[in-house]
Formats: structure tokens, C-alpha cells, sequence
């Protein structure tokens, strides 16, 4: 008898208690794809710099809200030298979450492995510069300083991005950070386990993180992960399309949130490269600034902004979004669409509108393909809309989507395409992390990768003022200099900005602590104090 | 020993369609554009000297005989190398999606050929228009439903997948299994059965399933095959971590030894459940 | 029931036709001020996600894919009707070589030839041959299916008493396959040639994702009826349903007009 009511009031207590109670201090959500690698120095994806950042222990952490540089592993750092010299004083009694134990050695190990051609590691382009790499000199246990030849801009900002690893690789490796990686299905799930061993604390003395753990679905249907988010299996959901967005502020109001104009851009650009796929007629026209302009201003961004982004996104002013505060160009203003006048521009090159059709001096029908990914229906809304627009001024355009890889095989290497209509998602508000974008040299020069030299005085100008960002210490004449590349871009158009979306999330109201912002990693930059209701 | 002759036909076959098959679709992948690219071409954060190495650490085979026969040598002891995408071994990666995709598939399949039969069934023996014309409407109704869809409807309301599927594959056979009943029904040997007063069960195991077991073998076959095929978009649709989405998401990055291993999968599949269809037909020759 | 199936089908084949005259506007006018907009009376469909009235969009996507989804389950049947003769001579060889030749078909990953042709069009391809080269891809490679059928179908009349007795009768082998073959086999092309039409149409939306097929804005049903991968808009308008709905009335329409057994005359029944 006892023992049958002591069985029944255990499955009471069971039955009351719900999954979601057992596992209430587990953050839920989703990624679309795996992660690549969760070895931080070998990480270039997205999803794999989000487990690194929410693993990693860094010396330094930006924070996403202020956009200043606060102590992490490194309890403070002084610059000297004039800039070159960047000297780190760690905490004392950092360990990894397997227990072993953190010094200037490893920090040294890891900058230096960073650095070492051998280990391939993207992360240390980010530290490396034109006129050598640092040299790394280990003080004393917990000292560390790095010297670079010269001063390199806001040195102790980067240091954001580099995760201290341990000296024993595992493939699911021990890391300083607030979370280590626990467990691993490919195609099913990430979870993150609390680090045991995390330095950080709160104001009344408690150990960070709060929460217990992380679940990473692996989810590529974003339908389902918004249905999941809906029915409150999910805490969050991250950059929604603005379909999705509308569906979460009619079914769940509470926890919609438009963080405003995101740092990333929609664009267009033309092939500027010569290449065989491109008849010679047509390469006149794209390397015309006053073409680009025209088809510039032959665009309704209001309209792109207003209907395929459902009034969640600005109209593009230039290269950098507006709530780029400290860099953006509030002299730049996005221009007003006015066919007219770019039928008229047009008409100064020879080009000339009759029966509808726009025809060169030559006679040449005005007619260019468009590529853009397949897949993404915002961008193929947008072209579609960019066709309309052309349309009204004689231009043809032929749309073709192509899947990612093809994509990316014709806008690199040999460029073989006319026009793209493409996104750049910007990582940081530094501009100069997108100085391989500008500098003409580079392959992900849109369009002209690679080229062997600047083809006209504008370029040349642009590489400077870009080489200039990388080297000059003060901010100010860094800004100044940026200010003058962001007019050359709008004036000569090569490529021409359309939107930035805004950045769409979704928030469960169960989820404490939050402070999103537009930087990545938007809504998780302080994953450590983050706590579920 | 004709039996003997004829499982090493079936068995040489089985190996060199494999084999061709294997080959081929690492052609297909080898000279399809995007090969040679990573998704990092595009990341503006990255060096030249950095991209390059990372080019070169996808290690892309540019000798595609060279590679398969490798390739084929490691398959041989089970290593299947590993993939590009995930950065685990391919094996690995099988073993582990393998159960969702077979579940799904035997279900889907079983399912789908009962419910085929039975309406099959329905419309020939029974005779009525009203339940022919009912069969031929929920058969046009099936087709025209795209499998992926309705599977994410049956996702959202929480029913089985495997159900969507066994739908899918519905009319897919129902009329190829309609036409060989409505065979049988006019056969002279089932018309004697049927004037001596037999049931239709009897029937249907004595006559219908003996006579038509070639014909049926060769459509479980294919059931088998277009439920593989059925499952892709399914288990990509509705986020299934099984092999169909794995086959996309390897079709997607250009991951070569994921997809080698997928395709002499896939060729082994089909081409077993091909020999076994015509080995239970007996000897092809009258 | 024919006769409703028959008015079926050329009530949509004229509409396909005489699209330009049906819809109320042009499939690519944008009607910025009404994106998604609910059915009224001057979109009695409702309006797509750009503005574009849905039942224009509807009347000229049906010229597309009544017309060539068909073609290609055809040219998909005819193809195999062709290669699985050939199983009907009396060489063990022919027929495993066949066999092995629909199995390599049926596991290639084809995805990859149309990525590898699309790289070879030019990136201005007309509308026009693009589509054509879409459908007419989609009918050479998917001739595997319905091959595998009827070469089992072939292989057990070959072993069928009646056609021994034919060939013991010195009867020609173009009279038996004219005479006793085909009105088999005829039921069965019939049956793949319904199952393939709407696999087709949903193919064709597919290969958009690679390049190929109907490019915007230019609609297909295809096209169109990948708009049900949003339930959800589903649901705020209803009238995405309807290039389904068209569909299944055509796939019913053709199912009901194969003719029914009890009105043939087999030959070779009674023997």
C-alpha cells in the first residue's frame, strides 16, 4: 500500500513537472546548416564563428551596445610604442573546461598558431599587416605582449576575435569560454554545456553563465523553425525574412523585435572585367559611370524597402548602413528614383529611347542578364522589381538564379556574368574588415577581381584611402579619409546600393537579460548573463 | 545450374553498373560548375594567401580517374574518406542518417503499395463507376499534390511522415497497378475461376498475385526506388536528418566523397532490387 | 463523365491559349500599391507578394505547362516504348544490357547535367528556348521510369501462351506487336504518361533553382505552386490553392478518359 501511493505520487510530481521545466535553464534555437569546424583558429563560416564565440574565451569582448572594448580573459592591456605595442595582463587562475590551466603560453601558442602560414588559419588575417607580422614576447605567466612595426588601428579591438585554444586538439575541443561543445549530431543538433571553469562572475558574486546549456538545432527549413519558435519550442529566432517577421507580430506581438537597418546591403554591380562572355558593346556600358548611375537612378529603393521587405528596410545611401553610426556618411542621402533624368544622362552617351527600347549609339538593344541566388525569394522579388524598373527606361533584363556554388563560380576567378544582384552581410562596423572588397587587387573585388591594377584614377584613389584605414592610428583621420571613399563610391557607382534590410528576430518573453544589437552576433553578444524564466 | 549462370549474370552486372554508376556521378560532380569554388570565395574578411590555402585544403582531386580509383580502394575497407561539408567521415555520416531514411522509406513504401493495391483493387473488381471514378479522382488528387508539400502539412499537424509518403507514392503506382489487374481480370484462366463461383481472395493470391509477379516484383522495385527518390525533398522539406537531405546538402557544396558514396549507394540499391525483381520473374527466355 | 473530362481539358488548353485575351492584366504588372492583397473585385484571385494580379498570373502559366509538361511525359514514354522494344528480341544480352541501362539511369544524379548544360547556355538564353530546353531535358532523362515497366511487361508476353501459339502460326513479329503487343502496353504508357505530366510540372519549378525553366516573370504552375511551401500564406489567402486545383481537375479529366477493359476487345483473350 505504501509503496503503491509513493509510486503514484512520484508519477503526480513527474506528470506536473513538464519536459520544459526540467530543462527550463536550456537556450533553444536553430542554425540553418552545421557548423564547418569547431576548431576556432580554423573557423570561416558564420555558424562556426557562432559556437566559437559562444565557446571561446578571448582576451578582450566587445561590447555589441556601447561598441566598447571590455575585459575578458585579460583583466586589463596598455597600448605603447605609439600604437605598435599592445601588452596583456591575464587573470590569475584562468582555467579551460577541462580543468587545465590558462597562461601568456598559451595565448602565445595560440597568436602565434594564428599567425603560422602552416595552420592556415583565417582568423590571422585579421592580424597580420603590410609591413610584417608581430612578434609575440612572453612577460611572465600572466603577461603578454605583442609588437607590431607599425601602429596598427584599434589593435585591442581584434583581439575580440581570436579564441585562446588549448594545447591538445579534440574534435570536440575544451575551451575558456562560458560554454564548451558537449555533444555533436551532424544534421540534428549542437549542445553546449555551462563551462565549470568560467572566469566571469556576476555583481553579487555568482558564477556565470546562468543558463545550464545550449541546444543548436540543425534546421534548414525556416518555415519549421518558425513554427517551432511559434509553438514556444524555440527561445529565439534569428534574421527573419519579413514574411516570417509579419507572422510573429500577428501570432506572438511580444516577441517581435525590428532591431532596425542591419549592418548588411543588397546590391547590384556589373561585370567591369573584360571577358569573353561579355561582347565589348556591353562592357562599354558597364564601365560607363554614367550608365551605372542611370540604371542607379532608375530604381525605386522606396518601393524595393515598401514591398519585398514590407516596410523592414531603409533605402541605401551608400557602402556603409546608416546605423553604422560612427562611419556612416550622414551627408549621404539615398538618391530619389527618376527615370527621367537617367533617360536623359543616358542620352549624353549616345544611348537613345525609342519604341520602348533603349539602344545604344550603335544600335545595340539595351540588354543585360541578372544573376542572383536561387532560393532566396526576397532577392528574387528584388530583381524582379529591378526588372520592372529598367523596363520603364527600355532596358531589357534576363533573370537567372543559380544555386550558391554556381553563383559564386562565375563572380570569382574568370567573372563570367554581366549583372548581380547580390547581399553583403557585414561582420563588423570596422570598415576595414571590408578592405578586400575595395582594394582592386583582391579576388573579392566584385567587379573586377583581381585586377592588375587600378583601370581608372577613382580606383587607384580607393586603394589608397582603403590602405590608408588599415595603417592610420587616429581615428579621426581614419574617419575623414573613409568619409571622401564613401563619396567616390556613390559618384561612380560601381556598385550600386539598394537597401539594408533591418534585422528581423524573434524573442521568446522566457528569455532574460537580452540587449540585441545589429553587430554580430546580434542577439547572443552576452550569452554569459542571458537566463530563461 | 542455369540458376547458377544466371545469379553470376546478375551478380557481374551488379558489380560493373555500380561501378559505372559510381564513376559517372563523380564525373557529373568533377565538371559541374562551382567545383573548383568554397563558399569563402565570397568572404571579404579572408587574404588571397588565406583563401588559397583554403582551396587547397578542400584538396580537390583534378584527376578524376586517379581519384575514383583511390576512392574505390578505401571504399573497399570502409573508408569512404570524409566529407568536404560536414568534416566528418563519410561513414560516419551514413551510419548515423541511415535509420531515419530506412524508416521512412520501408513505411513510405509499405504503405503506399497497400493502399495503391487495395484502391487498385477497388476499381477493377468491384465494377462500379462511382468507385472507379472515385479511385481515378483521389489517384489525380495524389499526383497533383506535390509529396513535399503535403508532407509539410502532415509535419505541421504532427501526423506521420512515412504516411506522407505511402500518399506520394500512391498514385504513382495505382495506375501501373490498375492496368495489370485489369490484365489479369480479363485473362481466360481468372474468368474460369471466377464462373466456378472461387472468391476473390482466392483469387487474388492464386491467380492475380502468381500470374502478375513479375510485373508486381518489378514495381516493388521501383516503389522502392521512387520512395528513395520521394524521400529527398521530404526529409529537406521537413528538416528529416536523414540521407535525402544529406544527398542535398552534399549536391549543394559539390562534396565529392559524400557524394560518390551516395551514388554507388543509390546504384547498389537500384541495381539489387532490379536483379532480385527479374531473378523471381524466372527465365527470361520462353 | 468523358464528356465533362473532354470539356475539362479544352476549356483549359483554350484558356492557356488565348491567355492574352482571358486575363484581366499582364502576368508581370506590378501593382506596388496592392502587394498581397486579399480577392476583391479587381483581383477576384488576390494579388502575389509584388503586386501581380494572381489569376492572370494563373491563365498565362497554364499555356505553359498544359502544353509542354505533356510534351515531355511524351517524349519521356515514347523514348521507352522505343529503347524496351528492343528487349522483345530473343537476346539474353540485349535485355540485361537494357536492365543495367535504366538502372544507371534511375541513379545518376541528373541535377548535375543540368548544372553543367545551364553553365553552358548563355546567360541570355531567350525565355522561349530556355523553356523548351527544360522540358525537353526533363523528357530524355526521365524515360528510366517508365522504361523499367514495360520491359516487364514485355518480358512476361514473351512467355504468354498466346504468343507462342503466334509464333508457331508463322505470324510476323511487326503483326504480333501490332496486333497483341501494344494494346497491352498501351494501358500501361497511358498510366505513365498521367503519373509523369504532374511530376513535370513540379519538376520544372525545381530546375528554376538551378538556372533553368521559367524565369521571372515569366509564371508557370510550377512556379506557382511553390508558393505552398508557405503554409502560411496559404492560409491568409486561400487562392494559392488554385494552380493546384487545376491541376488535379487535369490529372482527374485524363484519368477519366482512359478507356475501361470491359470495352476492349483483347485479342488473344480467349485462347
Amino acid at each position: 500500500m505504501k509503496f503503491t501511493c509513493a509510486l503514484l505520487l512520484t508519477a503526480l510530481v513527474l506528470f506536473l513537472v513538464s519536459p520544459a521545466e526540467l530543462s527550463a535553464a536550456e537556450l533553444h534555437f536553430s542554425l540553418a546548416g552545421d557548423p564547418q569546424t569547431f576548431d576556432a583558429l580554423k573557423v570561416s563560416d558564420q555558424r562556426s564563428e557562432l559556437i566559437r564565440y559562444l565557446t571561446g574565451g578571448a582576451l578582450v569582448r566587445i561590447n555589441r551596445v556601447t561598441d566598447k572594448p571590455e575585459p575578458a580573459l585579460a583583466q586589463s592591456w596598455k597600448l605603447s610604442d605609439g600604437g605598435r605595442t599592445i601588452t596583456f595582463r591575464l587573470r590569475a587562475g584562468l582555467r579551460f573546461s577541462d580543468g587545465s590551466p590558462l597562461t601568456a603560453d598559451d595565448v602565445a601558442r595560440t597568436f602565434s598558431a594564428a599567425l603560422d602560414p602552416k595552420h592556415e588559419a583565417p582568423v590571422g588575417d585579421t592580424f597580420r599587416s603590410q609591413q610584417g607580422d608581430p612578434q609575440v614576447r612572453v612577460i611572465s605567466p600572466l603577461e603578454i605582449a605583442i609588437h607590431y612595426p607599425q601602429p596598427k588601428p584599434d589593435i585591442d579591438r581584434l583581439f575580440d576575435s581570436l579564441s585562446i585554444v588549448p594545447a591538445t586538439a579534440a574534435p570536440l575541443p575544451a575551451s575558456a569560454g562560458p560554454f564548451f561543445v558537449a555533444e555533436y549530431k551532424p544534421g540534428d543538433f549542437v549542445r553546449l554545456a555551462r563551462n565549470p571553469n568560467y572566469w566571469k562572475r556576476d555583481a553579487a558574486g555568482k558564477q556565470l553563465p546562468y543558463l545550464d546549456s545550449i541546444r543548436i538545432d540543425i534546421q534548414p527549413n525556416r518555415e519549421i523553425e518558425l513554427t517551432r519558435f511559434l509553438r514556444g519550442e524555440l527561445h529565439l529566432i534569428n534574421k527573419l525574412d519579413p514574411e516570417n517577421f509579419d507572422r510573429i507580430i500577428k501570432d506572438k506581438p511580444a516577441a517581435a523585435r525590428d532591431l532596425g537597418a542591419s549592418l548588411d546591403s543588397e546590391i547590384l554591380f556589373f561585370n567591369q572585367a573584360p571577358s569573353p562572355s561579355v561582347p565589348v558593346w556591353k562592357h562599354q556600358w558597364f564601365t560607363s559611370a554614367i550608365f551605372r548611375r542611370a540604371v542607379s537612378a532608375s530604381i525605386h529603393r522606396d518601393d524595393i524597402a515598401r514591398v519585398v521587405f514590407r516596410g523592414h528596410a531603409h533605402p541605401a545611401a551608400g557602402p556603409v548602413s546608416s546605423s553604422n553610426r560612427f562611419w556612416f556618411d550622414a551627408g549621404l542621402k539615398s538618391p530619389p528614383p527618376d527615370p527621367q533624368a537617367a533617360v536623359r544622362d543616358l542620352a549624353k552617351e549616345g544611348f537613345t529611347l525609342r519604341d520602348n527600347v533603349l539602344r545604344d549609339r550603335e544600335g545595340h538593344p539595351v540588354e543585360f542578364s541578372l544573376l542572383t541566388t536561387s532560393g532566396s525569394r526576397p532577392r528574387e522579388a528584388m530583381a524582379a522589381m529591378v526588372q520592372d524598373d529598367l523596363r520603364k527606361i527600355g532596358v531589357h533584363v534576363n533573370i537567372v538564379t543559380l544555386d550558391s556554388r554556381s553563383l559564386i563560380d562565375r563572380l570569382s576567378n574568370t567573372p563570367k556574368f554581366e549583372a548581380c544582384l547580390f547581399g553583403f552581410a557585414n561582420v563588423s562596423v570596422d570598415p576595414v574588415q571590408e578592405m578586400n572588397i575595395w582594394l582592386s587587387s583582391r579576388p573579392q573585388h566584385p567587379w573586377w577581381p583581381s585586377e592588375k591594377s587600378p583601370a581608372t584614377p577613382w580606383e587607384a584613389r580607393v586603394d589608397k584611402l582603403e590602405l590608408l584605414q588599415a595603417s592610420e592610428p587616429s581615428r579621426a583621420a581614419r574617419k575623414k579619409a573613409f568619409d571622401e571613399f564613401q563619396r567616390i563610391v556613390v559618384e561612380q557607382a560601381p556598385i550600386l546600393y539598394l537597401v539594408n534590410p533591418d534585422y528581423l528576430v524573434g524573442i521568446s518573453t522566457s528569455l532574460k537579460g537580452l540587449q540585441a544589437s545589429t553587430s554580430p552576433p546580434q542577439l547572443l553578444w552576452n550569452i554569459d548573463s542571458l537566463s530563461l524564466e | 545450374m542455369r540458376l547458377l549462370n544466371r545469379l553470376a549474370l546478375h551478380l557481374a552486372t551488379l558489380v560493373a553498373v555500380v561501378l559505372a554508376g559510381g564513376f559517372l556521378a563523380a564525373a557529373l560532380v568533377r565538371y559541374s560548375p562551382g567545383f573548383d569554388s568554397i563558399p569563402e570565395d565570397l568572404n571579404t574578411a579572408l587574404s588571397p594567401e588565406t583563401l588559397q590555402a583554403l582551396h587547397a585544403r578542400y584538396n580537390r582531386e583534378n584527376s578524376l580517374p586517379r581519384f575514383y580509383v583511390r576512392y574505390l580502394g578505401g571504399a573497399l575497407r570502409g573508408d569512404f574518406g570524409v566529407s568536404q561539408s560536414f568534416g566528418q567521415p563519410v561513414a560516419l555520416l551514413l551510419r548515423q542518417r541511415a535509420p531515419a531514411t530506412g524508416r521512412l522509406v520501408i513505411w513510405g513504401t509499405l504503405g503506399g503499395w497497400t493502399l495503391a493495391a487495395l484502391l487498385a483493387w477497388t476499381a477493377v473488381w468491384l465494377r462500379r463507376s462511382v468507385l472507379t471514378a472515385a479511385a481515378a479522382s483521389v489517384s489525380g488528387l495524389l499526383l497533383a499534390i506535390p509529396p513535399a508539400v503535403l508532407a509539410l502539412a502532415f509535419f505541421f499537424y504532427q501526423a506521420p511522415l512515412g504516411l506522407a509518403l505511402s500518399l506520394g507514392l500512391l498514385p504513382r503506382l495505382f495506375g501501373t497497378l490498375r492496368a495489370i489487374l485489369e490484365e489479369c481480370h480479363a485473362s481466360p484462366a481468372l474468368l474460369a475461376a471466377r464462373a466456378r463461383g472461387i472468391g476473390p481472395l482466392r483469387i487474388g493470391v492464386c491467380y492475380v498475385a502468381g500470374a502478375a509477379a513479375p510485373q508486381l516484383l518489378a514495381l516493388l522495385g521501383i516503389a522502392i526506388v521512387l520512395a528513395f527518390g520521394l524521400a529527398i525533398p521530404i526529409e529537406t522539406l521537413c528538416g528529416v536528418p536523414g540521407m535525402g537531405a544529406l544527398t542535398v546538402q552534399a549536391a549543394t557544396a559539390r562534396d565529392m566523397p559524400l557524394l560518390c558514396a551516395l551514388a554507388l549507394m543509390i546504384t547498389f540499391l537500384v541495381t539489387f532490387v532490379h536483379a532480385a525483381g527479374d531473378l523471381a520473374a524466372g527465365d527470361e527466355r520462353a | 463523365m468523358r464528356i465533362a473530362a473532354v470539356i475539362v481539358l479544352l476549356a483549359v488548353l483554350l484558356a492557356g491559349l488565348f491567355a492574352p485575351a482571358i486575363a484581366p492584366y499582364d502576368y508581370s504588372r506590378q501593382f506596388r500599391d496592392s502587394p498581397n492583397a486579399p480577392a476583391s473585385s479587381q483581383f477576384p484571385m488576390g494579388t502575389d507578394d509584388l503586386g501581380r494580379d494572381r489569376l492572370s498570373r494563373l491563365i498565362y502559366a497554364t499555356r505553359i505547362s498544359v502544353l509542354l509538361a505533356p510534351a515531355a511525359a511524351f517524349v519521356s514514354v515514347m523514348i521507352a516504348l522505343l529503347l524496351s522494344a528492343v528487349t522483345a528480341t530473343r537476346r539474353l544480352w540485349v535485355e540485361h544490357s537494357f536492365s543495367a541501362l535504366t538502372t544507371l539511369s534511375l541513379s545518376l544524379p541528373w541535377i548535375f547535367l543540368f548544372i553543367i548544360l545551364r553553365a553552358l547556355l548563355p546567360l541570355n538564353t531567350g525565355a522561349i528556348p530556355s523553356i523548351l530546353i527544360t522540358f525537353g531535358l526533363m523528357g530524355v532523362a526521365g524515360w528510366a521510369w517508365p522504361g523499367r515497366v514495360f520491359t516487364a511487361s514485355i518480358r512476361q508476353m514473351k512467355k504468354s501462351g498466346w504468343l507462342l501459339q503466334a509464333r508457331a502460326a508463322g505470324v510476323p513479329p511487326w503483326r504480333i506487336a501490332r496486333i497483341w503487343a501494344w494494346p497491352r502496353l498501351r494501358a500501361l504508357a497511358a498510366a505513365q504518361f498521367r503519373i509523369l505530366i504532374p511530376a513535370y510540372v513540379l519538376s520544372e519549378a525545381s530546375l528554376g533553382l538551378l538556372g533553368f525553366g521559367v524565369a521571372e516573370p515569366l509564371p508557370s504552375w510550377g512556379n506557382l505552386l511553390a508558393e505552398l511551401q508557405h503554409p502560411a500564406r496559404v492560409r491568409d489567402n486561400p487562392w494559392i490553392l488554385a494552380p493546384l486545383g487545376l491541376l488535379m481537375l487535369v490529372m482527374i479529366a485524363l484519368e477519366a478518359l482512359q478507356p475501361s477493359r470491359d470495352s476492349r476487345q483483347l485479342p488473344g483473350a480467349a485462347s
